[in-house]
């Protein structure tokens, strides 16, 4: 197997490389399912039929700490990675398993704001509004959901394995998943929630 | 008893009972046959584990194959019920469910795996490579097509048909119209193809960027590997659309929301929209790899390099990219205004520009050149001008103030195939004549493949063109049927008639594969056409590894150059050379997805939780697996070659 | 690359915050609907384009071209579909 020696560990070989490009890509198809959320969004959110506004329902406090929370959960696991090129095993484990932490944390306070949603009558089946706002979220959520379940595969496999160039790959595939789901963040942040209550 | 009603079919008949009898005795043949002559574990180790993508590239062709099948007969259904007037063959339930299916079958069971098939068997010979990046991923992505097309298709003899229309517009296609579970059939049938359609995008992008031969620089590249990098770049990006459309229809039907509705504050053009979003860039997905096996059958059978590869190259990046600005063409009138309407009329015929460039550039190859009319060049010739006819009613179509008088009626419907059928599904049967020999070692016939060309390119003039002039005498698209003071019946007869002899053509074809399977020599070279790019520099039946030394390329016909020029392509010494090993999970995790798929259409929310935590068992599963894949060791490789050479 | 002290990661941290908190203004200032937007619009796609290029070192490889070219199309093409959308939808509709 060829190494290219002068690169850090996870772009060693020739499938990391492979692994690292495919997975850019999808990146950009997940920019453009994001992309087809905001544009449903942005047409029925005022289409609220019998249900409620964004501004009657959106409260600051709970998506502050859900964005603080994931933006510095977005620090730390870049941190992780940092610790990774140095061959730091320990430190990076400890900063993914702080990431999955924080991710816990962010998708706890979620699911709260969509049970209080659905008590003040802003559930799924309310009005358009109500179900692409909740499918965005939730969309992203499940992304979110689906990421933990995947870091935590990766934590164990780098427990039991140690950082090889495979695991060092699969750790910063991981990264970048779950920077791209930041970014995603930063604009539901922006757009759904600090726009709606404008 | 009453649980099974749902799965009962709400509008049978004797058809569909019969089919039923025939898929059940199908299923018990194949299965008997397969245990009769010990052939599960052929079965498994060659063809369901495989991650060649040369196996995944002929079983994407059977599949096609088979549905163009479905597909056809779905046509002279259409075509016989609309004959004469007041035809009763067909009630109009029915008439709803076979265009519906139709339509379905074409596009996403029978065109998209065509084309996967070529791009699948060749690209990766052409660009000097031994498998695409993802192996595995490939795999899965063959079977999650396979198992939403084995989805899709069983929709008509359990539970009911779609019949909204291929494009299953709302509110038709909500609870309040639609009340048989088929439009669900269509929400997740799509979406599990989908999905595999998605995955293999990534998977050809990362391939041709990232494993080309060493020389093989990007404007090197064969002229079909650009037009499969350009048009798997749409599919990253058209098909999250859709996965997006699906989930809403699929929460609209099945979790009472209010996306598409009439009511509650949903919008049901939006589900136009963004099923149109989509559904633009699909048909540049589909046209975009045929326009490459146009090319580099026009170049070899003019005996000549294409003419403007530059510009071929460069109108295939801006065909992609346009195919993203045009959508709204398909709903002029669903009520926007003239200036948005305008717009997209701009963009719709900007699209062509780059199109006509491409025409023009085959006729400049064409020019200077010593033409051989094999059945290849016959489909590639024919196609110019009979595709130029639907591009030009397309430029009319794009007017978006004259659509009002065109759209939805049977000028479309003939537009539309007047493009796809000589733009895609000719390409698909030459490019299958042209790789045949190299995908199976003989020849199809030539007579045979040139009666079927001539049956197929008349009879389906005679089916199309008269439906421009019934369109714009004022029939209208998907009625089941006209009265006789209409004036539409002769036009219509002339049509079921063409599309006769269209089954002919196409029967041909068939008999065709099976005539030749049956007696063509296979005594043949591994370069029958005397061809030009690289993967006819492999051996019949090319090995496992594809070849043997990784090729040295020095121009974009490589393979012609090392024949005229005498230049070595394959320098050096073997190598121990690495493959994938095979691998059970992608067909295991397909089969769980036709199970959610299944339990999702019919709201069977317990086996619907099951089969995701199989399908999320065999993510975790594959995490976890340490797969190095296999060295075949230069012994190996010597007598491989040797064995080969020889024969 | 090989500092011990993650310099870039703290940096793109803080600015991410920083971008927050000016985002922020839009709800707790009051201020006309273009100038909001434009606040939101300049500080989501100038934090993105940090997490794209800080955090996920998008131009550190040879692929950098792939990579670039890839998000760009991806962020026009998704433009177009929200704007052309709306304009489809709501904007241009009679």
């Amino acid at each position: 197997m060829k190494l290219e020696n002068s690169l850090p560990l996870e772009y060693k070989t020739h499938q990391n490389q492979l692994n690292i490009l495919g997975f850019w890509i999808f990146l950009g198809a997940e920019i453009m399912l994001f992309g087809t959320l905001f544009a449903s969004y942005f047409t029925l959110v005022d289409r609220t039929g019998t249900g409620p506004t964004g501004v009657e329902i959106f409260e600051i406090t709970p998506v502050l700490i859900e964005t603080f929370v994931l933006l510095t959960s977005s620090f730390v696991i870049g941190l992780g990675i940092h610790a990774m090129r140095l061959g730091k095993k320990t430190a990076m484990m400890t900063f993914f398993a702080v990431t999955l932490l924080l991710g816990l944390v962010f998708l706890g306070f979620e699911i709260f704001e969509f049970v209080h949603y659905v008590h003040i009558g802003a559930g799924l089946q309310t009005s358009a509004f109500t179900a692409i706002l909740l499918t965005t979220l939730g969309t992203h959520g499940a992304h979110v959901t689906f990421g933990l379940f995947w870091g935590l595969c990766i934590l164990m496999q780098i427990k039991k394995r140690g950082l090889t160039t495979e695991t060092a790959n699969k750790a910063f595939i991981f990264s970048l998943y779950w920077h791209f789901l930041d970014v995603v963040w930063i604009f539901i942040f922006s757009f759904v929630y600090l726009k709606g209550m404008m | 008893m009453d649980y099974f009603d749902r799965f009962a079919i709400p509008h049978p008949s004797p058809a569909i009972y019969a089919s039923m009898v025939a898929i059940g005795l199908t299923g018990i043949a194949i299965i008997a046959g397969l245990t009769y002559f010990k052939k599960w574990g052929y079965l498994w180790r060659e063809w369901l584990t495989t991650v060649d993508h040369k196996r995944i590239g002929i079983m994407y062709l059977i599949s096609a194959l088979l549905m163009l099948f479905r597909g056809g007969v779905d046509a002279i259904m259409m075509r016989a019920q609309t004959a004469v007037p007041d035809n009763k063959l067909l009630d109009a339930q029915h008439y709803n469910e076979v265009f519906t299916t139709h339509g379905i079958v074409m596009i996403i069971f029978m065109a998209m795996p065509f084309i996967y098939a070529l791009m699948n068997f060749v690209v990766p010979l052409q660009i000097g490579a031994r498998d695409v990046a993802f192996p595995r991923l490939n795999a899965l992505s063959f079977w999650l097509f396979f198992m939403g097309a084995m989805l899709f298709n069983i929709s008509f003899v359990i539970g009911g048909s779609p019949d909204a229309g291929w494009t299953s517009y709302f509110p038709l296609a909500g609870n309040d119209f639609s009340k048989s579970v088929g439009t669900n059939y269509y929400m997740l049938a799509l979406q599990i193809a989908g999905l595999g359609t998605l995955l293999s995008g990534i998977n050809f992008i990362t391939t041709i960027l990232k494993m080309r031969a060493p020389g093989i620089t990007l404007m090197k590249m064969p002229i079909f590997t650009w037009s499969a990098l350009t048009a798997n770049a749409i599919v990253v990006f058209a098909f999250p659309v859709l996965t997006v459309a699906l989930l809403m229809g699929t929460m609209d039907r099945l979790f009472g929301t209010y996306f598409f509705t009439t009511s509650n504050g949903g919008m049901d053009m939006l589900w136009a929209n963004l099923f149109w979003v989509w559904g633009h860039p699909e048909v540049y997905i589909l046209v975009l790899p045929a326009f490459g096996v146009y090319s580099e059958i026009i170049s070899t059978f003019a005996r000549r390099n294409l003419y403007g590869y530059k510009s071929m190259v460069a109108s295939m990046v801006i065909i992609s990219f346009l195919s993203f600005l045009v959508w709204t063409h398909h709903f002029f009138t669903m009520g926007q205004g003239a200036l948005t309407n305008s717009i997209f009329s701009i963009t719709t015929m900007a699209i062509a520009i780059p199109t006509g460039i491409k025409i023009f550039n085959w006729l400049f190859t064409l020019w200077r050149g010593k033409i051989v009319f094999t059945v290849p060049m016959l489909y590639s010739v024919g196609f110019i001008p009979i595709f130029t006819i639907g591009g030009v009613t397309g430029v009319m179509l794009g007017m978006s103030a004259a659509d009002y008088q065109y759209h939805n009626t049977m000028f479309l419907v003939a537009h539309f195939h007047y493009t796809i059928i000589p733009g895609v599904v000719f390409a698909m049967i030459a490019g299958l004549t042209y790789w045949w020999p190299k995908m199976f070692g003989f020849m199809l016939n030539e007579r045979i493949g040139k009666w079927a060309f001539w049956f197929i390119a008349i009879s389906f003039n005679v089916t199309f063109f008269p439906m421009f002039f019934t369109g714009l005498n004022g029939q209208a698209r998907r009625m089941y049927t006209y009265s006789e003071s209409t004036g539409f019946g002769p036009l219509n007869l002339l049509s079921f008639i063409g599309a006769l002899g269209l089954a002919v053509g196409f029967a041909l074809l068939v008999y065709n594969i099976y005539y030749s399977t049956r007696y063509a020599s296979r005594n043949i070279s591994s370069d029958p056409w005397d061809a030009r790019t690289l993967e006819w520099a492999t051996h019949n039946p090319v090995p496992a590894y594809n070849f043997a030394i990784t090729p040295q390329a020095e121009s974009i016909e490589a393979f012609w150059d090392s024949k005229m020029k005498g230049h070595k392509l394959f320098p050096g010494e073997y190598k121990k050379i690495h493959m994938p090993n095979n691998s059970g999970v992608p067909f295991i995790m397909s089969c769980f997805f036709f199970a959610w798929g299944f339990s999702f259409v019919f709201g069977m929310w317990i086996p619907l939780i099951i089969t995701t935590i199989g399908i999320l068992a065999c993510m975790v599963h594959r995490s976890f697996t340490q797969d190095h894949g296999h060295y075949i060791s230069v012994k190996e490789i010597e007598k491989k070659e040797k064995e080969l050479r020889g024969a | 690359m090989k500092e011990l002290f993650p310099l870039k990661q703290v940096m793109g941290f803080t600015f991410s915050i920083i971008f927050t908190l000016i985002a922020l203004a839009v709800y707790f200032i009051n201020m006309s609907f273009s100038l909001g937007m434009t606040v939101l619009l300049v500080t989501a796609f100038l934090q993105a384009g940090l997490q794209l290029v800080v955090f996920m070192h998008a131009g550190e490889t040879e692929d950098k071209g792939a990579i670039y070219t890839n998000i760009y199309y991806a962020l026009v093409i998704a433009l177009v579909t929200v704007f052309g959308t709306l304009l489809c939808m709501i904007w241009g509709y009679v």
